[in-house]
């Protein structure tokens, strides 16, 4: 894509060090050298491996969750002079191909932030987060008065603009809705763009064990809301 | 009568300054600090009628109703976990800001200069 803008993509990263080295180059690939590996208090070589691939890293010398990393990474690009930032997952299952697609509303002034929606191939999509989403998705209506058919998608791109006006909290995954509702606060223009998700042996069984069942999207779906409920009263 | 008035006492001059502390030292936000208060008016409501928890107590089937002890052993639990809550909150909070602060001031740069404008 030829633009003179500056982009840089922010990987939060937690015990990746089997598929960061290719995440980095697949994304090299498609042209974008500015990358930022936020490594989240990974035992494993997650940061090793990705400072020998010549891109910005850092650590979390503890574990604080995606959020805490991911904003850790937002305000690094922002200080680097990011003219668009672009969050993608780092266990590989987005695609970089549709950093393009992301950016491009963004460039054309359509959007102020872009959320890469998971629409396509959602059968891939384990069964718990499928129906995490579902409830994720009113959780975040609720709570922040948001409704987006993808409101956990980590896939998102950010202009300059929207980076100074929006700044998140919540250290886990709540922050994607915190984020939505800091969006909506600041009157930012958003737009979802849909993109197909890949989703590997590794990305399925990341965190839990039993990544099928019903039952662990609704037990994830349930610690969202006790932990956005928190948020609300503590601060 | 006395344990309605110590207990009483207990959360007017322990239990609300300590959340308007909590509200100033900017651990609770106003809307959590009213949920508080509000619970904590609701106690001393129930306290001083206590046939309400009876009516509660009958509505739900159970015959006998709470000694005084365990009204108090309860209230204190409650504000033992509120306060807990709030303090655990806050230092999750300032160790994220800390763990943030150290990851962004050693970020380590490619080696080679590979920036460039896409």
């Amino acid at each position: 894509m030829n633009t003179n803008k500056k982009v840089f993509i922010v990987l939060p990263s937690y015990l990746e060090s089997k598929v960061i080295g290719k995440v980095i180059r697949d994304i090299k690939k498609e042209g974008f050298k500015n990358i930022i590996v936020v490594d989240d208090g990974s035992k494993d070589d997650t940061y090793k491996i990705a400072r020998s691939e010549n891109v910005y890293v850092t650590k979390h010398l503890i574990n604080r969750g995606k959020g805490a990393a991911t904003q850790t990474g937002l305000d690094i690009s922002r200080e680097l002079g990011a003219d668009i930032t672009v969050t993608m997952d780092s266990d590989g299952q987005h695609n970089p191909k549709y950093i393009k697609s992301l950016i491009k509303p963004i460039l054309e002034d359509k959007a102020d932030v872009t959320i890469g929606a998971r629409l396509e191939n959602r059968e891939d999509m384990p069964l718990s987060r499928r129906v995490m989403n579902v409830i994720a998705n009113v959780i975040t209506w609720i709570f922040f008065g948001v409704y987006v058919r993808d409101s956990q998608s980590g896939f998102r791109a950010y202009s300059k603009k929207s980076l100074e006006k929006v700044y998140t909290y919540m250290d886990r995954y709540e922050f994607e809705s915190e984020m939505l509702g800091a969006i909506k606060g600041a009157n930012l223009k958003l737009v979802e763009v849909p993109i197909e998700v890949i989703y590997t042996e590794h990305s399925k069984n990341k965190y839990k064990n039993n990544p099928k069942t019903i039952s662990q999207g609704l037990i994830n779906g349930i610690s969202m809301f006790v932990r956005l409920l928190e948020n609300s009263i503590f601060k | 009568m006395l344990i309605q008035i110590i207990a009483t006492i207990f959360i007017i001059l322990i239990i609300f300054p300590s959340l308007y502390s909590y509200l100033k030292r900017e651990n609770l936000t106003l809307f959590g600090f009213l949920i508080w208060v509000l619970f904590w008016i609701l106690a001393i409501v129930i306290i001083w009628n206590p046939g309400i928890i009876v009516f509660i107590g009958n509505t739900l089937g159970v015959e006998r109703s709470i000694d005084a002890l365990i009204y108090i052993a309860i209230i204190l639990l409650l504000f033992s976990t509120m306060s807990g809550r709030i303090k655990i909150n806050h230092c999750n909070r300032e160790i994220t800001e800390l763990v943030r602060e150290y990851a962004t001031n050693n970020v380590k740069k490619p080696t080679q200069n590979e920036s460039e404008k896409e």
